[in-house]
């Protein structure tokens, strides 16, 4: 390794079978200057402290595995290049989230809101296959294409005050993946998702403060999303009034 | 190191096998500059609350006649509330100017058949209506218009 420079890792580790609360380690490791965050998390993992648990699979800022704080920010680590921090650099699990061990938090909490916006096509009647396929212009494609560039790595919610506060907040990334599901042509469950936007966890929960579109890594935009599908709900429910739902509700 | 947030956040439906370390927020979560700029548009929130006690103060100065209503207006005139309302000028440009910055994203692609016009339209119509609203209150303080 010629250009070698080291770093201190400040890393947070927590093990359920020991821990009361989570604490931290230090490393003090050989780097390289085109190295990203993972990569020294990784060389820690395999060269000094094989305990370490962190999650990671792509590399490439596809999979969202890796997302985690880096001196406090939300960050997808193999994106972010270790040359951006100083001597010391802190890595700590997301934020708002529970921790199973180490720099590993779960993610069911997520999941279950993530079922519930149904981030699925939903038809009132499947297309016969001979039928042909659900045709979608430029345009149809172009009006949710950006959120559905989600790789749910779930930085948003790490970043959300919202979330913080108020447990029953379905999030951004539930609620833009929701929210893409509603613009797409194909899709007749909008007024099923409306239904659970303005429930429990409503969307109006958002206070606009902007932060997960600031730090989501493929400019998704979830708080456009969500500021976008609170009027659109609001219509729905006023269009309940004068239009029957499907089944005569 | 760390600041514990609502330990129900993000927490699942049915409680996990393991044991789990409640969710947190750094120490310094505030520190972050994009942190700092929502946490002075939420603290604007507090000069509109002194707003509304000095409105209360000022209808309560009506009711109790002219002496009462003489304090008041000197009082406005004194430097320390000159200074707060110059304050809540301020928080009002802040206020303002975030919100028409955000604005347009908020608008859905399509309401029905129509579309919102472009987001430099949308602001520029913001920023139009906010010049023209001032521009009416002067004339009328100004005892331009009745």
């Amino acid at each position: 390794m010629s250009d070698v420079q080291k770093k201190k890792f400040v890393v947070t580790r927590f093990d359920p079978d020991k821990d009361e609360v989570p604490k931290t380690q230090e490393y003090t490791i050989p780097v390289r200057p085109d190295w990203k965050v993972l990569d020294a998390l990784n060389y820690i993992k395999d060269e000094v402290d094989g305990t370490i648990s962190h999650r990671w699979s792509c590399r490439m800022a596809v999979c969202g595995s890796c997302g985690m704080l880096v001196n406090g920010e939300p960050k997808l680590t193999c994106s972010t290049p270790l040359d951006e921090y100083g001597d010391e650099v802190h890595v700590a699990p997301l934020s708002n989230f529970p921790v199973i061990r180490d720099l590993v938090v779960d993610l069911e909490g997520f999941l279950d809101k993530f079922k519930s916006v149904k981030p699925w096509i939903v038809r009132a009647k499947e297309k016969a296959v001979e039928e042909g396929p659900c045709r979608q212009t430029p345009e149809e494609l172009h009006a949710f294409k950006q959120f559905s560039m989600c790789i749910n790595c779930m930085l948003c919610y790490a970043a959300c005050p919202v979330v913080a506060n108020v447990p029953e907040f379905l999030g951004p990334a539930a609620i833009a993946l929701g929210h893409r599901y509603n613009l797409d042509s194909r899709d007749e469950g909008a007024a099923e998702r409306n239904e659970v936007f303005r429930g429990e966890g409503t969307v109006y929960e958002c206070s606009y403060a902007n932060e997960c579109s600031e730090v989501c890594p493929k400019n998704v935009d979830p708080a456009a999303a969500i500021n976008q599908a609170k009027l659109l709900a609001v219509l729905d429910w006023m269009k309940s009034f004068v239009t029957p739902r499907r089944g005569g509700e | 190191m760390s600041r514990p947030v609502n330990p129900r956040a993000m927490a699942p439906a049915r409680a996990g096998r393991t044991r789990t370390a409640a969710p947190s927020v750094p120490d310094r979560f505030w520190s972050a500059p994009r942190m700092r700029r929502y946490l002075l548009f939420d603290a604007t929130g507090i000069t509109y609350l002194l707003v509304g006690l000095s409105i209360l103060r000022v209808v309560w100065a009506l009711g109790s006649g002219p002496e009462a209503w003489q304090t008041v207006l000197r009082q406005f005139r004194s430097p320390a509330y000159l200074a707060f309302h110059a304050l809540v000028l301020l928080s009002v440009v802040y206020v303002g100017v975030r919100f028409f910055g955000l604005f347009p994203k908020a608008q859905p692609p399509k309401i029905g058949p129509a579309s919102p016009p472009p987001g430099p339209v949308l602001t520029a119509m913001l920023y139009a209506a906010w010049a023209g609203a001032t521009l009416v209150l002067v004339l009328v303080l100004g005892g331009v218009l009745p």
